[in-house]
């Protein structure tokens, strides 16, 4: 697989032949209105990854996670049936944010405000003097907010009319996903970025093989070659408003004694996980804000944040199956992902450079190459739900 | 530090870099990458790149929640060179350029972090 030519990108092939080929405008890339849109007409109605299953490991567990364009914070809960609820993490009494710590271990949560105590399935508990209101404690339970787990990650769903299940939304990916180590995932390391960015334009970033000689020419030097110079892909797909790659590596390029060693102990570590190797260069670029390679020695998810037109925040995780078993199972988790970070790293300057030219106003358009496809799809993919939003308003059905 | 041994046997040659590089957590081991200078990531990489092997078998043969002092800053010094060896081995002098970039990507969780 490895030595695969690049994928030659047919426009003919059904699943791009809509995206046509022509410029894309440089607006929903800097203005704050479309941001208002996509506030709306996406983040508002589709699935987002936010957590994964490690992190409420037992009856009791609750996280809080705030969804910045969506205004909203999401309190998760695994009940003391073992089920897993969301919920807005709002009072019901007069509005106030009920849950203040970022993850614990309980049962009941009350209102710092007034008191007012729910339960875990989300049920108003008590109240202090109820009887001077005028509704039913049943009718007070915490608003609920869809939520699902496909390899072991947790979406919600801000929509409270949606009827898609995020196995539907996630079609052929959610198999492939249920094969990779996340699935399994116990524990997991993180870092995280801030920058001065758009989410699309960050989220671009990681989904074109373009810039890879020049922004990486020594953390990148294994991704690029003499039959493939830029390093573009072996293979594309398209699920519906998901997207694929197969990422090609160079067969000749020898790695450097120390990473060559370090490598060595993440294999060993990977194989005695028992992960498959199948999908080991296999990218998914989840709607529509969340990445995972597929590598058992590299498995990281990126998830890209919107927190306004021109500023996100980027969460990287790498996702392990299990406690450290030995010190070299520790040591390559270690340099692992200290060389995903090195990679990232790179990247955060150039895309503030390209927020800021586009954020001058000064183009009207940019232009996407064939190789380049995969950011092109994410575009069309917002603009088609923007769009349809728009309708949607403009015939008087908007929800409120 | 002459005379005084804090690592396990076979590992004396290590022994001038505990001071900088045996650091609990893995956010303090990527700023100390960050913070030092060329010659101290070429000293440490360079004396304990050849140790990394003996070193890891050493600490294998038990479990890690049993490792003592000694073993447990010879575990410290090896997760460092997982950042150092980066900085010197695939950065070279490209380093000082990346670390820029670097210093904006924070590490919140690690694996090898005390819980």
């Amino acid at each position: 697989m490895a030595n695969q030519a690049p994928q030659q990108v047919s426009l003919q092939d059904e699943a791009i032949a809509n995206l046509g080929t022509g410029p894309i405008p440089a607006g929903p890339y800097y203005r704050a209105d479309y941001f208002e849109l996509e506030r709306e007409a996406v983040f508002r109605r589709t699935w987002l990854q936010i957590a994964h299953l490690s992190e409420l490991p037992e009856p009791g567990s609750f996280i809080v996670r705030r969804v910045d364009i969506a205004r909203a914070s999401i309190l998760i809960t695994r009940g003391r049936d073992g089920q897993l609820r969301a919920f807005h993490n709002v009072c019901t009494h007069r509005g106030t944010e009920l849950v203040s710590e970022e993850a614990g271990r309980r049962s009941l949560f009350s209102c710092p405000y007034h008191m007012w105590t729910f339960s875990d399935d989300g049920e108003l508990r008590s109240a202090p003097d109820f009887e001077r209101f005028y509704v039913d404690k049943s009718s007070c339970s915490l608003p609920r907010v869809a939520v699902e787990v496909c390899a072991g990650l947790i979406f919600i769903n801000l929509d409270p009319d949606t009827d898609q299940s995020l196995r539907d939304f996630l079609g052929p990916i959610a198999p492939q996903l249920e094969k990779l180590p996340v699935a399994r995932a116990t524990r997991f390391s993180e870092y995280t970025y801030e920058i001065k960015a758009n989410w699309k334009l960050t989220y671009d970033n990681f989904q074109e093989n373009y810039h890879l000689r020049f922004i990486h020419p020594r953390s990148g030097a294994a991704a690029v070659g003499s039959d493939n110079p830029f390093g573009y892909p072996v293979k594309f797909g398209f699920h519906g408003p998901h997207r694929t790659q197969t990422i090609w590596s160079n067969p000749e390029a020898a790695p450097k004694p120390f990473q060559g060693f370090a490598f060595g102990k993440a294999l060993e570590a990977a194989l005695m996980d028992g992960c498959e190797m199948a999908l080991a260069k296999d990218y998914f670029a989840i709607f529509p804000n969340f990445f995972m390679l597929g590598s058992p020695m590299t498995p990281f998810s990126h998830c890209v944040i919107p927190i306004a037109p021109d500023r996100s925040r980027g969460v990287i995780r790498m996702y392990w199956i299990g406690e450290d078993r030995n010190a070299s199972q520790r040591f390559a988790r270690e340099y692992q992902m200290a060389t995903a970070r090195d990679v990232h790293a790179e990247d955060r300057e150039v895309i503030e450079a390209g927020q800021r030219g586009l954020s001058s106003g000064a183009l009207s358009h940019i232009h996407m190459q064939e190789q380049e496809v995969l950011c092109r799809h994410l575009f069309h993919s917002v603009d088609t739900m923007v769009n349809a939003y728009q309708a949607q308003k403009l015939a008087g059905g908007e929800r409120v | 530090m002459m005379g005084k041994t804090t690592l396990p046997e076979g590992f004396s040659e290590l022994e001038r870099f505990v001071p900088d590089w045996a650091v609990t957590h893995s956010a303090d081991r990527a700023a100390r990458r960050l913070d030092s200078t060329s010659e101290e990531r070429e000293a440490f990489f360079y004396a304990a790149n050849d140790l990394a092997a003996p070193a890891l078998a050493l600490l294998d043969s038990k479990p890690l929640a049993e490792l003592d002092e000694a073993e447990t800053r010879l575990m410290q010094l090896m997760l460092s060179l997982a950042h150092v060896a980066l900085a010197v081995e695939i950065q070279g002098d490209d380093e000082s350029r990346h670390a820029v970039g670097a210093r904006h990507m924070t590490i919140t969780r690690a694996s090898a972090d005390p819980r």
